[in-house]
């Protein structure tokens, strides 16, 4: 209770002081209910307070409980700022960001629940082009178990972080250094202690027409193990690269980066730690998609182990503008799998990725063309999305082997013996085993998942003379998933270690198999449909409403059952009895299964304040933001409300 | 918060903080220093924000027909490192003349409250907020330029 009043203070003393003092506020509430009990509250109250070399920031937050993360009822950040001359001393909540972020980038990104904030000190110094900071302090990020929506492993860091920035005209140069003792917490047993050490390197160099950005970042962990001194755990590097060069109204962006801090043909788990830390967030390339079908297949990146390119080339013609992007991704080694459980690695050749489905490549093609007529009151959007990736290796071999002969015979002996005047003549025999190996012959024995999708992103919008305006969103997609096998052989045989050949008397006899993974109770399916349609009308600067209907024909997992038909659906889909009383009460018809509709009707009470309600179904999914991608889970039939006010 | 529903005053006052910032062009500069010759409306955006880039067009418009009166469009760009290589192309092909500032970890939106995409701001020479604005719908640039006239003294529109 004695922070609320803290805050209000705070608060008065600002009005009290108004003269001197400046202050802007935010206030952002979202309230959700539904069906299968997704209750949320979360209130926010952000204040910032000027006053002459003085700069403060609170953050007050309600929420019990949030729509992801864990209750809080207290001030949930703060920090104060004093700039004067060359110097700048923040006490707080830090966040900063060097380079491109591959020693460090902080973000409290609410959408996700992905904050690495640093609760500490923040010292800086600049004079000419000269720019000294300096970072102290402790973070605990958290991260995501099987809950999509409650965080589960807390890992604690206390960092020091040191920063030289050196600029010169056009050319800017900084080293970085970053060392973390971290508190790990794993998936079974004690936490894991481990110390991180990071140096880091960046130079950018802008010209009118060329510029360029360079980072390398090296790092080393070690861990403490209570017995002698820090064992060494891992070391690994990243590599950043963006060149853009630009003529006329056209403009070729080109990225490449290779992060090799740790390495695996799996996903990393809280157990695979000492590698990449939470503090580097770094460029993904891949594409940032404001398409939410497109956004549901986005690549999961992995900055432990990846490399890429990723070209983009952006420009108008005819008043149309164009944009066309390009980027291939791959683990930074080819896998190939001994045994199902033993697996050896081979670092790719040279600087690109691999396309050998065992290094999980990664591609994406989209283009987009956008342009406005009729005195720009049409706006219209074409885009092509092309993604496909290899998700997982189950097994990968391709080799030579030779199976083992044993034969087995029998040694006589003859032995005579005289015994007491008689002579005796004694058989021994033995069992004698003989190991022989055919010849050597080929075996291929290889198993993948993958995911492969095309998706078209349309959008079309007109403003009337009157303010009204009608937009209609349409994305069409076609995904498959599916597990590709061939070679000639599909198992392995664990007790004499070979691989089991499908036609043993012939070698040469391969097969390839395609199991699709999209099905809809127990009929499979060979590709997933899904569209999107949002119809929005507005007017401006007072009110819009926005109707969007998804639909799917399979599933990846369970089959999702709508259990409650609700009116909004009754009434898009026509079902009048719905509301004359004649419905069915129990079971909900087959024609709302596969399908969310919802409703959301927004409106501005002044030009900083928005409230907005949305009723109806939501399907979850995978969702992508500042570079950290989270599963989020659906909302069946449910009402959510938020406001937001600025002042 | 019923003030603050009533309030149609909370959209303006106020003094605006003089933030440091980066240009797109590696050049430093601070929101006082923008000021400097007549008012200054801010915007938050991103390569990957549908309304910010519609209503983009509309505000490099009103940069260059307002420029003579010493007004100026400052758009603060919050693309993180997944996307920052791309906005200098963006502008680029768009040959968009208005000032373009990078905050790629949202430093100064926060201080702003500019975290909603886009969030306009509208700031008289001497640092009075005249005007705040979150989101945007087509037809909104209506309401848009007639308070930049406001601001510049061409319309008597409050």
């Amino acid at each position: 209770m004695c922070k609320p009043l803290l805050l209000f203070t705070l608060f008065f003393i600002t009005c009290l002081f108004a003269e001197d003092l400046s202050y802007n506020a935010a206030i952002t509430s979202k309230f959700g209910d539904n069906y299968n009990f997704y209750t949320y509250t979360e209130n926010r109250f952000d204040l910032n307070i000027f006053y002459k070399d003085f700069q403060s920031w609170i953050q007050y937050e309600y929420s019990n409980p949030p729509d992801i993360g864990f209750p809080i009822n207290d001030i949930r950040k703060f920090r104060i700022e004093y700039g004067h001359d060359n110097y700048t001393i923040k006490l707080g909540d830090i966040y900063e960001f060097w380079g491109r972020g591959l020693v460090l980038n902080q973000i409290d990104d609410q959408t996700t629940n992905f904050d690495n904030g640093i609760r500490g000190m923040f010292l800086g110094y600049e004079k000419g082009g000269l720019t000294f900071n300096h970072i102290n302090g402790n973070s605990n990020i958290w991260d995501f178990g099987q809950d999509l929506r409650i965080p589960k492993y807390k890992n604690s860091h206390n960092v020091s972080a040191n920063q030289i920035i050196f600029d010169l005209n056009s050319l800017s140069l900084g080293i970085s250094h970053l060392s973390s003792k971290e508190n790990h917490m794993l998936m079974f047993g004690n936490d894991a202690f481990i110390s991180h050490n990071m140096k880091g390197i960046y130079g950018s160099w802008i010209l009118d027409n060329v510029d360029l950005f360079m980072e390398y970042v090296d790092k080393i962990s070690t861990e403490k193990n209570n017995i002698g001194p820090l064992d060494s755990l891992k070391s690994g590097h990243g590599f950043y690269l963006n060149f853009n060069i630009y003529g006329g109204n056209w403009g070729l962006t080109t990225e490449y980066k290779r992060y090799a801090f740790d390495k695996g043909h799996l996903g990393f788990t809280p157990d695979d730690y000492g590698n990449r830390i939470a503090f580097q967030a770094m460029p993904t390339l891949v594409r940032e998609q404001n398409s939410t079908l497109l956004g549901r297949v986005a690549h999961q990146f992995n900055f432990n182990d990846e490399r890429g390119v990723q070209v983009s080339l952006t420009g108008s013609i005819l008043n149309l503008d164009v944009i066309h992007q390009y980027a291939h991704l791959s683990r930074n080694e080819e896998w190939q799998s001994q045994t199902l459980l033993d697996w050896v690695d081979t670092s790719i050749d040279g600087y690109l990725p691999s396309s050998n489905p065992s290094a999980l490549p990664y591609w994406e093609n989209y283009l987009e063309i956008s342009g406005s007529q009729l005195n720009d009151n049409l706006y219209f959007k074409l885009g092509r999305g092309q993604n496909r990736g290899i998700l997982e290796i189950m097994r990968y071999f391709k080799g030579e082997q030779q199976d083992r002969i044993i034969n087995s015979f029998w040694e006589y002996d003859t032995v005579v013996t005289d015994f007491y005047g008689t002579i005796y003549t004694i058989i021994d025999s033995a069992e004698v085993l003989d190991t022989s190996f055919t010849d050597l012959y080929s075996v291929e024995n290889k198993m993948w998942q993958e995911l492969k999708s095309i998706t078209y992103p349309l959008e079309l919008s007109y403003l009337f003379n009157n303010g009204y305006s009608v937009s209609i969103n349409f994305e069409y997609q076609e995904k498959q998933l599916r597990n590709t096998s061939n070679g000639n052989s599909r198992e392995y045989n664990a007790s004499d270690s070979l691989w089991v050949l499908i036609d043993p008397g012939n070698p040469d006899s391969n097969f390839t198999q395609y199991d699709n993974l999209f099905h809809a109770g127990t009929k499979n399916f060979d590709t997933q449909f899904n569209r999107m349609l949002s119809l929005t009308i507005g007017k401006a600067s007072k009110w819009s409403a926005t109707l969007t209907h998804d639909q799917t024909n399979a599933f990846f997992g369970p089959t999702t059952v709508d259990p409650y038909y609700n009116p909004l659906e009754a009434l898009i889909f026509g079902d009048l009895k719905y509301f004359t009383g004649k419905r069915n009460k129990v079971d909900p018809p087959d024609f709302i299964q596969k399908k969310w509709v919802s409703l959301e009707l927004a409106y501005n009470l002044t030009s900083s304040q928005r409230i907005s309600i949305l009723y109806g179904s939501l399907q979850g999914g995978l969702f992508c933001s500042n570079g950290v991608c989270r599963t989020i889970a659906p909302f069946n039939d449910g009402i959510k409300l938020s406001y937001s006010a600025i002042f | 918060m019923f003030v603050l529903i009533s309030g149609e005053s909370l959209e303006t006052g106020g003094k605006i903080p003089d933030l440091k910032l980066k240009l797109l062009d590696g050049k430093k500069t601070s929101i006082h220093a923008l000021l400097e010759d007549g008012p200054l409306l801010i915007d938050f955006w991103a390569t990957w924000c549908k309304p910010c880039k519609k209503v983009m067009k509309h505000l490099d418009k009103y940069h260059n027909k307002y420029e003579e009166n010493g007004f100026k469009v400052l758009m603060v760009n919050q693309d993180t490192p997944r996307s920052v290589g791309k906005v200098k192309s963006y502008i680029r092909s768009q040959k968009y003349s208005f000032y373009v500032g990078l905050d790629p970890n949202q430093k100064i939106a926060k201080k702003l409250n500019g975290l909603i995409m886009p969030t306009l701001i509208l700031v008289d020479t001497d640092g009075t907020i005249l005007w705040r604005h979150q989101g945007y719908m087509p037809g909104e640039e209506v309401e848009i330029e007639s308070k930049i006239q406001s601001a510049i003294g061409l319309s008597t529109d409050e």
